[in-house]
């Protein structure tokens, strides 16, 4: 951006008084009345021709004024417009995604100048394009109201604006005089770069610090393998996957590389009923454990008995821990498995425990898993923080050892395990600085705020896993007085250069030319892989420590907790993103808010309520109403109140909570009431910190509180039509059991001609003689990640309701994930399946919506898409009613801001809107809207388009460059941030599109949603089958028994 | 003699208390040319209030969006179109009352026709506003309306079932208010040439439309009549048909069914006839109408209200059954569960439905039920209740557990701007009512006079005499044979 200065005359460019005075009058010139004088103008010399001129000037007025339903806002167009950019073309810049140690390589793409949309970066080996919601939604992190905009300081309690960061360089070169010992404390650096510049910084210390630790793995592989590191991962490599609590679907480690490796072993392509077979041991539903083959579920604390146990089974040198019956087969059956896939199996474990780790370790040694599976000559680099350094920085910190503390990404206010400890020997540190984005916990406590770049402005890079370099590079002019926290350092450790011209003579050096960073820029990753996997270097010293430390674990109380992360937020870092709090979870489909999770059973002792045996009514009352029985959960001294969510698959002795919630106001309005600190219940084993409890007590309080969920019913009720799940046995059995309920249906609708299409209905069949649109969903392969649902977000400008709206079923999501549980008939909380659904407009050729539309305001496209005209629309819902898909979202309010009505947004008596949607209508936060989407007013339906502005750009750049459209041109926003390619989205009339063949690949496991009522969905789904050997009874349908809606 | 007779003598008389002409005028002009009374204030001012607060709610709804309801993404109408088709079906019963007892030459109809009349056309006027307010985007409702227009021209969509919907109602509409307007014409102009006051006679004048009673003027009204009885007769039985369509031809089970047009219109006849009787045994005792508006009128509207309520339980029973024959597994779910399900969260509805719909007006076999103001006046409440709790069945049990378990919404009830506007249009009726028992004759006043004559008790008491008589007596009574 420029200093252009932009005048209309020279009155204005020399800037007089005299001119801005009439610039600022609406109306430069008085109207000529001859009574201009004091008198009015009924005494005026000529009366009459005044009030004609009255009459007229009103007239004129009140008609300009009816006329103009929406104030005009002038935009200025490029004086010189540069040659690269087109308005209204989007621009796509390769940069990554970092948040702490996580790093995802992306491409921002960016309009009109303002990065508006996250996709994953294809050029990356490990991610290939995928993205998780986080990701998605931090490009609305960037336009955060909350964001500070300012250097500031402390004075006195208040923080003061310090003008310039030279006036702030000099107070804090001033403050740091003479203090020794800076501690620069950080989250995990993944940059080469940046590390660099810590280490020109004169005796800084630098402590790294993950608000999920995994010190555990790291120190147990410095004993097996002399290697304080994580090595890489491949599921892809793997029969037998066994995780102990290892969340590698969600939020464990590197949740998007792995889920894509994991689904290319189940997604039964072309016939092949070959797949992988995954057991999950843990204490709640975690995501992982949901897309699990078998789940086993244990109490918190009993984990490094089952591995050890395990470890016992396959080697037998060490001693069995006791372990119950049900547990020990299980644990039989695992290591029959292990022992039987020696080589193509792995082992992972989400304990934070140096000694699990390192049975672990040995198991994975045991079954052949390093260099195989598991590879060393790749490291995973995102975690890097060993808690033991941080627990002795807070004792440093206390004991007056520290000077200056600096402090960059890592939150110890509010998720360190002793949190007041940090908080009070914070006070002992002289000088105490925070880069950061956003007031937070931390830096609230600190003298000097150096406001840092949202990463969409940064310079950088990141090297998640060793060779893996994935270069940031700023899609937009910095929009506040920030600056990245690297070149601070570089100043006060007496360097001239910022940090971005270090960041590029560094690159330059190492890539030999800037034309060779440039290239590298251009790509956005620089990654030299290796396909040798290596093994390293196993022995056993640490072994006998570890099976004691296991041996002398204390039995746990009566009930135990467990904290896990959400996918949504984590450790809490975005938690003032509305579209992440917004994101329904995808286990409990609750929004807004943490809660405690329990087993049926649990609920039941505790708070009297029965879901399996009890009264309908009092079932229903759970069910059927958002406000949730409220319990006081406590540990020692702490305790916190949380709503209780039952799910089946819990434990029966253990209650979950999630992190991330709780956090402080002053991160946003967003955040105020979401949730409560579960971090208060981590705790220190003396070497690492654990995320669970031996012992809470937890009581019913009586109370209730309302919690958001987006679906309440957990079953499908045996619905066949609706999803089709099966195991492996019985789908080996009958591999036609899908497909033939569709031969059924075609015969019994059309016996003489087979065309179920057109004989099923009295309905004109719509002609799509050119392109045809369609979506396959793979429901193997999706885990429920969500990144899918935040991208339609971002892309489709879907609004954001809040909360109190989300209560009232009125949230907006145009693809939302069903979830459904199956559980075991006779024992509810005995899990045998979650079946995840993503659902969107069907896109169906025989639409109910378009029929009972009064106004045609939602009709068929000649290719495909059922389309909505939102200003044809005049709401009467009939459309979502007889939507048997339910898919489609009615304006109850104006969430957008996108009326003409003034004040519309102020309810006072029903449906008070939350702060966050006024928070989302600011004009900051308006700049992420996607300026190809319609923002929709009140009153207007709406629903998924196939991402119709894209397909109309595909559509468009082919017919520029004269070519037919090919596969890739239009693909949706789900199917590009999916990063286990289960939505396929294409040209179905194209055979060799994508959607094409997966169609004819998975013949037997494709399926209509109730295909019977003939709605001719342009969606179809590829049936889940589950890696067990139970075969089910199939129904065989001689006869389809259907009832015939046309 | 009995050859004389117009009407058996079995029949009980249609008007009491030895009428004459002049008599009924003054009986049925009295409390439009009398001051209103304290009861007529006190009521009317409730009345209005409830339409203020109408109005009120309305505009809340209007300002800030459909969101002031308790409505959600799984249930998109609620009281709302429950609302409609209630008032739709009210106004039923007074198209059916004049259009086809007309055509029957049903004498009876002459004592309730004109209030039955009133009634539809200010249900049909509360119906419309649901289908109106419920839309998000109120001022967009033109788009609904076929017309050359500047927007393609864009047209309507005529597969749409609530297009239709809005054919219907206007026509219902127009046609009732044209029948009633003519029907009361003979009336004003007798209010008209009674009028002392200025304004009066102004207000008369203009609206009797120069009614002057000659012959010509009698044979046009009675055609007028008879034709429009004609174009009403299918709509008794079109409307509700068609709102019906709005369920039968969607695709969400509960909705999706054959049955629903008969049912409707039955539901509708016996919802209507259940709000005259409310209408009606007040109206008769506070203008002291008692003698036109007879126990007998009661008691006949009494049997059509068990016929309709027969009807529609073995409407509600045939659906059942074919819920449970049908095996249709998303079909006997929205029945048996939804529904029949006393512990499902709206199975209360389907059980106060079927208690005040199919059992309670079983008491009306009893004839000595029918002929009891009071049970009568409870029932017809009873009925009401039964018959909007009936729509909401329908509409709400059906969509808030449909095909998809993912979907099944939370817990519906209403806000308050909900339940105002649904009070709001009880007060546009009864405000709408009130006026209209002030400024016209509650009862046809011409059209009483037609019958007088032969249903009048005077005149069938006189006819008892006329019988006991010999025919040569009678002959030579009635001759003009002055005793040559």
């Amino acid at each position: 951006m420029s200093d252009n200065k932009y005048w209309q005359g020279f009155g204005e460019l020399a800037a007089t008084g005299e001119h801005e005075k009439r610039t600022q009058n609406e109306f430069q010139e008085d109207l000529p009345f001859e009574a201009n004088n004091e008198k009015g103008w009924l005494d005026a010399a000529t009366p009459r021709r005044d009030f004609l001129k009255y009459l007229g000037f009103s007239t004129a007025a009140a008609s300009l004024a009816a006329g103009c339903r929406i104030p005009v806002k002038n935009a200025i167009p490029f004086g010189n417009k540069p040659a690269e950019i087109s308005p209204g073309v989007a621009k796509y810049y390769a940069t990554t995604y970092v948040q702490d140690g996580d790093a995802i390589p992306i491409v921002a793409k960016v309009r009109d100048g303002r990065p508006i949309k996250i996709e994953g970066n294809e050029l990356s080996v490990f991610t290939k394009g995928g993205t998780n919601a986080r990701a998605q939604a931090s490009v609305l992190d960037l336009y955060d109201t909350y964001r500070l905009t300012h250097p500031k300081r402390k004075v006195g309690d208040k923080f003061e604006e310090v003008p310039t960061f030279e006036q702030l360089d000099e107070l804090i070169i001033n403050a740091m005089a003479g203090v020794s010992n800076p501690v620069l404390l950080t989250s995990t650096i993944t940059s080469p770069s940046t590390k660099a510049v810590i280490a020109k910084y004169p005796s800084l210390k630098h402590i790294q610090y993950d608000a999920d630790s995994f010190s555990g793995m790291l120190l147990a592989n410095e004993t097996c393998f002399g290697k304080r590191a994580i090595p890489s991962y491949n599921f892809e490599k793997a029969k037998v996957i066994v995780s102990f609590g290892a969340d590698f679907l969600g939020t464990w480690l590197s949740p998007v590389e792995f889920s894509r490796q994991y689904v290319q072993q189940r997604k039964l392509k072309g016939g092949n009923l070959e797949m992988s077979k995954h057991f999950q041991f843990e204490s709640y539903l975690s995501t992982t454990g949901a897309s699990a083959d078998e789940r086993i579920t244990h109490r918190p604390s009993e984990t490094g008995a089952l591995v050890l146990a395990l470890y016992s089974v396959l080697d037998g040198s060490v001693s069995t821990p006791i372990l119950d019956k049900k547990q020990k087969a299980s644990i039989d059956k695992v290591a029959a498995e292990l022992k039987a896939h020696r080589g193509n199996a792995l082992v992972v474990c989400g304990s934070n425990d140096v000694a699990i780790q390192t049975i672990i370790n040995g198991i994975n040694e045991l079954i052949n898993a390093y260099g195989n599976a598991i590879d060393w000559s790749t490291t995973i680099n995102c975690r890097q923080g060993i808690d033991k350094e941080m627990n002795e920085l807070v004792d440093k910190m206390e004991a007056g050892q520290v000077g200056t503390l600096m402090i960059y990404g890592a939150n110890p206010a509010y998720d360190y395990h002793a949190a007041e400890k940090f908080t009070s020997a914070l006070k002992k540190v002289k000088v105490t600085i925070s880069f950061t984005e956003k007031l937070d916990e931390t830096s609230e406590l600190c003298t000097f705020l150096v406001p840092t770049h949202h990463y969409l402005e940064s310079w950088g890079e990141t090297e998640p896993k060793s060779n893996h370099i994935s270069f940031i590079q700023p899609t937009i002019h910095p929009l506040f007085k920030t600056r990245p926290y690297q070149t601070s350092l570089l100043k006060w450790s007496g360097n001239t250069n910022d940090y971005e011209t270090y960041f590029k003579q560094y690159w330059i050096e190492k890539l030999g030319s800037s034309a060779a960073f440039d290239v590298a820029l251009q790509n956005g990753v620089l990654e030299s892989v290796s396909n040798n996997s290596t093994t390293g270097s196993f022995n056993k010293s640490g072994f006998n420590v570890a099976v004691a430390s296991i041996s002398s674990e204390k039995k746990g109380g009566n009930i135990e907790l467990v904290l896990y992360q959400k996918v949504s937020m984590g450790t809490g870092k975005q938690a003032g993103n509305p579209w992440l709090q917004e994101l329904p979870d995808p286990i409990t489909k609750a929004t807004w808010d943490n809660y405690a999770v329990m087993s049926m059973s649990m609920a039941k002792e505790i708070l009297g309520i029965d879901l399996v045996k009890g009264k309908e009514r009092e079932i229903n009352k759970y069910e059927y109403f958002p406000e949730k029985p409220v319990v006081k959960i406590t540990k020692d001294n702490k305790e916190i109140e949380l709503p209780v969510l039952i799910l089946p698959g819990m434990n029966a002795n253990t209650i979950a909570v999630a992190v991330g919630y709780g956090r402080t106001g002053s991160l946003g309005k967003v955040v105020e009431g979401a949730g409560k600190n579960a971090f208060v219940f981590s705790s220190s084993n003396g070497v690492t910190t654990e995320y669970f409890s031996r012992n809470v007590s937890v009581t019913n309080t009586g109370k209730k509180y309302k919690v958001a969920q987006t679906q309440i019913h957990n079953s499908y009720e045996d619905r066949k039509e609706v999803v089709k799940e099966t195991s492996l046995a019985s789908f080996k059995k009958d591999p036609d059991q899908y497909k033939k309920f569709r031969d059924d249906l075609a015969k019994s609708y059309a016996p003489l001609t087979g065309d179920y299409r057109k004989e099923g209905t009295l309905y004109p069949d719509h002609a799509q003689p050119g392109l045809k649109w369609g979506m396959s969903v793979d429901m193997n392969s999706c885990v429920a990640c969500g990144a899918c649902v935040v991208a339609c977000h971002a892309e489709n400008n879907v609004p954001v309701v809040g909360k109190s709206e989300v209560v009232r079923y009125h949230d907006m999501h145009w693809l939302r994930i069903d979830r459904y549980f199956v559980s075991d008939k006779e024992n509810a909380d005995d899990l045998k399946s979650v079946v995840f659904q993503p659902m969107m407009c069907q896109h169906c050729d025989n639409a109910p919506c378009e029929n009972v539309c009064p106004v045609a305001a939602t009709n068929h496209s000649a290719e495909g898409m059922n389309q909505m005209a939102y200003n044809r629309c005049i709401g009467t819902r009939y459309c979502a009613n007889n939507c048997p898909y339910k898919v489609r979202r009615f304006n109850w309010a104006d969430y957008l801001g996108a009326d003409s009505f003034p004040n519309n947004q102020d309810q006072k008596i029903v449906g008070k809107l939350d702060p966050v949607v006024h928070q989302m209508n600011d004009d900051l936060t308006r700049m992420v809207l996607n300026p190809d989407v319609t923002v929709r007013s009140r009153g207007v339906i709406e629903k998924c388009s196939f991402c119709v502005q894209r397909v109309q750009e595909g559509k468009l750049n082919a017919k520029k460059e004269n070519r037919v459209l090919i596969d890739g041109d239009a693909r949706t926003a789900c199917m590009t941030a999916c990063p286990t390619e289960a939505i396929v989205f294409g040209n179905v009339h194209d055979k060799e599109s994508k959607i094409s063949k997966a169609r004819v690949e998975n013949e037997q496991r494709l399926f209509y949603v109730i295909e019977q009522i003939h709605t001719l969905p342009n969606v179809n789904y590829l049936a889940k089958i589950r890696n067990t050997d139970d075969v089910e009874e199939v129904e065989h349908h001689e006869e389809v028994k259907t009832e015939a809606h046309h | 003699m009995s050859l004389l007779r117009y009407e058996s003598q079995v029949r009980p008389p249609l008007v009491k208390g030895n009428k004459e002409y002049h008599q009924v005028t003054e009986d049925i002009c009295r409390p439009v040319e009398s001051k209103p009374s304290r009861a007529w204030w006190i009521g009317f001012s409730i009345s209005l209030a409830f339409l203020l607060f109408g109005v009120v709610s309305v505009t809340m709804e209007v300002i800030y969006g459909v969101g002031q309801w308790n409505l959600n993404k799984t249930i998109g109408w609620g009281w709302d179109i429950t609302n409609f088709v209630w008032w739709i079906g009210i106004g039923h019963a007074g198209t059916l009352i004049s259009a086809i007892l007309l055509l029957f030459r049903q004498g009876w109809r002459t004592g309730v026709n004109r209030a039955a009349e009133a009634m539809t056309i200010f249900a049909v006027m509360c119906a419309g506003q649901f289908p109106i307010f419920h839309m998000g985007r109120v001022w967009d409702i033109f788009f609904s309306l076929p017309y050359p227009n500047t927007r393609g021209p864009l047209w309507v969509n005529f597969n749409s079932p609530l297009l239709w919907d809005v054919f219907a109602i206007s026509t219902y509409f127009t046609v009732s208010l044209l029948f009633w307007y003519s029907g009361l014409l003979p009336d004003l102009a007798s209010l008209r040439d009674r009028a002392k006051k200025k304004w009066r006679k102004l207000f008369y004048g203009i609206t009797a439309f120069g009614w002057t009673g000659s012959t010509k003027h009698w044979q046009r009204h009675e055609s007028l009549s008879l034709v429009l009885a004609g174009l009403s007769t299918p709509l008794v039985l079109s409307v509700h048909t068609i709102v019906s369509f709005d369920f039968a031809t969607s695709v969400i089970p509960g909705w999706h069914t054959t049955i629903f047009p008969p049912y409707f219109v039955a539901g509708a006849i016996f919802s209507g006839f259940a709000m005259v009787q409310t209408l009606l045994v007040i109206t008769r005792k506070v203008l002291g109408l008692e003698q036109y508006i007879t126990i007998e009128h009661i008691e006949v509207m009494n049997k059509v209200i068990i016929l309709t309520g027969s009807i529609v339980g073995i409407a509600y029973l045939t659906e059942l059954f074919m819920s449970w024959y049908g095996a249709n597994q998303y079909e006997s779910f929205a029945f048996m569960e939804n529904r029949l399900n006393l512990n499902s969260p709206y199975g209360w509805s389907y059980w106060i439905m079927m208690g005040c719909n199919v059992l309670s007006p079983q008491i009306f076999w009893s004839s000595k039920m029918r002929r009891n103001i009071t049970i009568t006046f409870f029932m017809s409440i009873l009925v009401n209740i039964g018959m909007w709790f009936e729509r909401f069945v329908i509409i709400v049990t059906s969509v808030y557990r449909d095909y998809l378990p993912s979907s099944w919404s939370t817990y519906y009830t209403p806000s308050i701007w909900e339940i105002g506007f649904y009070l709001g249009t009880f007060g546009l009726f009864f405000t709408c009512y009130f006026l209209f028992t002030k400024y016209f004759p509650v009862v046809a006043l011409a059209e009483i006079k037609h019958i007088l004559k032969r249903s009048g008790d005077g005149y069938k008491n006189k006819m008892n005499e006329i019988e006991k008589q010999g025919s040569d007596d009678f002959v030579k009574e009635h001759s003009h044979d002055h005793g040559a």
